[in-house]
């Protein structure tokens, strides 16, 4: 697949990064010349010097034989230019957009109509609260993942010391066959796709699947589910911040929400119905426990400045609330944070690497999600007839070391699957890979279609 | 201020209310009465004053009126008005004395319903024709109709729109005012002849039904009948004019939306699910005190309670009951929904529901400050936010609305009525309900007033009736400073 990124920023970097570490052919247009030079050293991409919104970089870029586009600058309106440019270049390219104006979201036939033709708009701020709701969804959970529409939820634990399924092996969770299925094992650095001689260790981070109806089954053992969430504290009334209180409004939780701009404040007044506005600096200790932050439940830290979100989480924790998320952008800080005990991390740019990386494999496989650490990738994908995994007991398929199918789709039914379970085609799967199968991994599910 | 544009328009509307005598006249010659003559002289001394009114003042080439203008027009417009309405009542002989005829007229044109006569009944058909057709005319607005109907008033319509319209904000359904005026005028007729049409097809004589539908919809409360409404005795009856009662006391702007888009409307309007609520409340508890007192069957403690409620907290000022000899918690109920009132936009008196609303949420945003005292908030209703000019004028409104209901209430008493008779005379009439307690109950009349009080009592209902700064505005030496 030829595929041309605009815009070298970190969104356009780790989406470059990605696709060349998974052998496509993939061009970046970047107009900083000192990105450039980092790019070509560090990466197996071809970089051009250019404007995104330049026909003739694009031109150059071979846009009339690309089979991709994906306009990931900062600026919406040099992204949706790039497109339209596109468009007109060659008719039939995937345009893949990052816009991050909720005014343009609003308008819904701008993008699909005739005009612009955008495929997928990847709006950042959205999957950012998306994710947010995902994790107060499931309380005690470090990740939510949502696979077909909800009903099938990928959730993220830490075990912690004392737990029960500390120490356990994964075999002696007998009961749980076929409802809960242990997908990915995060442990210190490592993640590792678990067998069942393998052993659950305190500290680490168990992906599990379930269906979301049967979710709390899991709660006793891997502790989560703990307390239900009431109250909610958003520091950061910025684009995402005022996104998720509109959407935290329509709830029953009780929400606060502290900006410092006043304006901002008001404007926000006007339009909530019951979330409490809170004019003051997140960072004022006073001010938090004025609000009552030790008996919140749930802090969110989203201000535009993440060392300062750091510091509101650290602050927040200290003085009671009971898990904390926060807003961090630059990719390389994230592995830092855990170090000094933030619980969960959300990342506009992460957000929309995963959303991109998703829409990118389309197709055959449906829908991707990163795990954390990036090592690992939940896949959604369709069992095609004539790929090798098909009518066969699970047990028999030769799937990739380092790959498990999590769960099964057929119509309505969702099946956790054990060694006898049989993928029919048309399935979809759910599946759990390390990074370095997934070309195998996609090559056995779609083998024999590549002849045509 | 322009005075001579102030005088035509006042010359153009004494004519308007001269011609519409012809009604009353029509029911005179109808029923041969004998004081035919002297509505035919009050129509020509109405119609000869506004003509020469109109041409007396100097034409004016200037359009657009200012706020002032619109100010002075409207209350001129309505001591006017009052002042024409009273010639058929004194002409005829029906009412000798001036200020029995024009506090009769004035309760009339501001839909108070407060009578002077002790034996309605005695009074020519035609003349309680005009009693009825004045009520109609000041409920939706003379100044209103006058919007609607004369196009030279475009331009200025506004003005006089907000200085008439009962709200603390102005909802214009139509980008031209005059339409606006147009729409609401057409609802209110719509519904005035649907009250009618009901009330026939209940067996009551066109005269008596017209008479009602007439003093229903303006929230009035006049009757034809010296028992008022209990005169018929006919739960069919009660139970329409309740209904009709009720549609009076809802925002008009409601009533044509629902007509427009023909869906449930009413109950996504918090100010409405709020009214409906409490005067179901109201309804409850005056039926469990009526029923543990004096009536010995919950239904009829219901008809009686329900009627009342209603009408008393639409402020029309109907009865079907005498509810000075109900018990005490009853009257208290009584008294609190004639401060209350109906809806803004509405035909109906009293404080006003939205403002009620306003003020509570106001209050409780001021508690929750202390709790969060770095919260930022906004007053909405419905989902909108109040801006604070609004507030403001609101809080002033019912400060000012107390207060001269306390001084009104002082003098009233000075004068030698009793407390309970004393003040709720004045809220009647200040809320333009019509029957108050005591010596003014629904049984007695206020022709025992003395004179003095008399005149407050009608200072009164035109304030209630015009929301009070359109007519305290014209007392300020500020007003007249050029």
């Amino acid at each position: 697949m030829k595929i041309i990124i605009v815009g070298a920023g970190e969104v356009g970097f780790h989406i470059a990064q990605k696709l060349s570490e998974e052998n496509q052919e993939v061009f970046l247009i970047e107009k900083d010349a000192e990105k450039i030079k980092r790019i070509t050293e560090e990466l197996d991409v071809q970089a051009i010097l250019g404007s995104g919104t330049s026909p003739v970089m694009l031109k150059t870029a071979g846009i009339k034989d690309a089979d991709m586009l994906v306009a990931a600058t900062d600026s919406d309106e040099v992204n949706l230019i790039a497109c339209l440019l596109a468009r007109h270049l060659n008719h039939y390219i995937l345009k893949v957009a990052r816009v991050r104006n909720p005014e343009y979201m609003k308008e819904t036939d701008l993008f699909s109509g005739d005009l612009l033709a955008v495929d997928q708009i990847i709006n950042p701020a959205s999957v950012m609260v998306e994710t947010i709701l995902n994790l107060i969804s499931v309380p005690g959970a470090a990740d939510v993942i949502n696979f077909v529409g909800g009903r099938v939820k990928l959730i993220g634990i830490v075990v912690k010391p004392g737990s029960p399924a500390a120490g356990r092996q994964l075999l002696s969770f007998r009961d749980m066959e076929g409802k809960i299925l242990v997908g990915a094992i995060v442990r210190g650095d490592q993640v590792f796709i678990p067998h069942g001689e393998d052993t659950i260790q305190a500290n680490d981070l168990v992906y599990l699947v379930a269906r979301t109806d049967e979710i709390p089954l899991g709660k006793d053992v891997f502790g989560y589910q703990e307390k239900e969430i009431r109250r909610v504290m958003i520091v950061g009334a910025g684009m995402t911040g005022s996104a998720l209180a509109a959407a935290l409004d329509q709830t029953k939780l009780h929400v606060k929400i502290i900006d410092k701009d006043p304006q901002r404040c008001a404007i926000l007044a006007d339009t909530l119905e019951r979330v409490i506005v809170i004019n003051g600096d997140g960072t004022d200790r006073n001010l938090l426990q004025e609000e009552n932050i030790a008996d919140t439940d749930f802090m969110v830290s989203i201000t535009g400045d993440e060392e300062s979100n750091v510091i509101i989480s650290l602050l927040g924790k200290g003085l009671g609330a009971r898990k904390c998320i926060t807003r961090i952008n630059k990719l390389s800080y994230i592995p830092l944070v855990s170090a000094i005990g933030i619980d969960t991390v959300v990342s506009s740019r992460l957000s929309a690497i995963r959303a991109i990386l998703q829409y990118i494999r389309k197709g055959k496989v449906i829908s991707v999600a990163p795990l954390k650490g990036e090592h690992a990738e939940a896949i959604e994908a369709e069992a095609l007839e004539t790929s090798d995994v098909v009518n066969l007991p699970l047990a028999e398929v030769k799937f990739p070391k380092g790959a498990i199918v999590g769960a099964v789709v057929r119509g309505e039914e969702i099946i956790i699957p054990r060694g006898d379970t049989v993928i029919l085609p048309k399935d979809r799967l759910i599946i759990f890979a390390l990074q370095n199968v997934v070309p195998k991994l996609e090559k056995l599910l779609t083998v024999k279609l590549d002849f045509f | 201020m322009h005075a001579s544009r102030i005088l035509r328009f006042m010359g153009t509307l004494i004519f308007f209310l001269g011609t519409s005598m012809i009604l009353p006249l029509m029911v005179a010659l109808w029923y041969r009465e004998a004081g035919t003559r002297s509505i035919v002289y009050s129509i020509l001394i109405a119609c000869a004053a506004g003509v020469v009114l109109y041409f007396a003042a100097k034409r004016d080439e200037e359009k657009s009126l200012s706020h002032r203008d619109g100010v002075a027009i409207v209350t001129f417009g309505w001591v006017a008005a009052g002042l024409v309405s009273a010639l058929p009542f004194m002409l005829s002989g029906a009412i000798p004395h001036f200020t029995d005829a024009y506090f009769e007229s004035m309760s009339g044109f501001t839909t108070t319903g407060a009578s002077i006569l002790a034996n309605i009944e005695a009074v020519p058909r035609s003349l309680l024709m005009w009693r009825s057709l004045i009520q109609w005319l000041g409920g939706m607005g003379i100044i209103v109709l006058s919007i609607a109907i004369l196009p030279f008033l475009g331009v200025g319509g506004m003005q006089l729109y907000k200085a008439e319209v009962p709200s603390p904000v102005v909802d214009k359904l139509k980008p031209r005012i005059s339409d606006t005026a147009k729409v609401l005028w057409k609802v209110y007729i719509l519904l005035t002849l649907m009250e009618i049409f009901l009330l026939i097809a209940g067996g009551m004589p066109l005269y008596d039904a017209v008479c009602h539908a007439f003093c229903t919809m303006p929230t009035g409360g006049f009757s034809t009948k010296n028992a008022s409404l209990a005169h018929f005795n006919s739960p069919y009856f009660d139970t329409v004019v309740i209904v009709f009662m009720l549609l009076a006391s809802v925002n008009f702007s409601l009533h044509y939306k629902f007509i427009k888009s023909n869906t449930g409307i009413f109950h996504r309007d918090p100010e409405c699910r709020f009214f409906l609520v409490l005067v179901a409340f109201f309804i409850l508890a005056v039926t469990i005190n009526l029923y543990l007192t004096i009536y010995p069957s919950i239904g009829k403690a219901f008809r009686y309670a329900a009627f009342q409620v209603v009408s008393i907290i639409s402020t029309t000022g109907f009865a079907t009951a005498d509810f000075d000899r109900w018990p005490g918690f009853s009257q208290i109920v009584l008294v609190l929904c004639m401060f209350l009132g109906g809806m803004a936009g509405s035909t109906a008196g009293g404080i006003k529901t939205m403002r009620i609303i306003l003020l509570g949420k106001q209050a409780y945003l001021e508690i929750f400050r202390i709790i969060h005292p770095h919260a930022v908030t906004s007053l909405k209703l419905g989902g909108k936010p109040v801006p604070q000019e609004v507030m403001s004028g609101i809080w002033g409104f019912t400060l000012l609305y107390l207060s001269i209901f306390v001084v009104s209430a002082l003098i009233i008493s000075a004068l030698g009525l009793d407390a309970m008779s004393a003040f709720t005379a004045v809220a009647a009439c200040v809320f333009n309900v019509g029957p108050g307690l005591g010596a003014v109950g629904p049984a007695q009349n206020f022709l025992a007033v003395p004179f003095l009080g008399k005149w407050v009592l009608i200072f009164c209902m035109l304030v209630g009736r015009l929301e009070i700064y359109t007519v305290l505005v014209l007392m300020m030496p500020e007003f007249w400073r050029k």
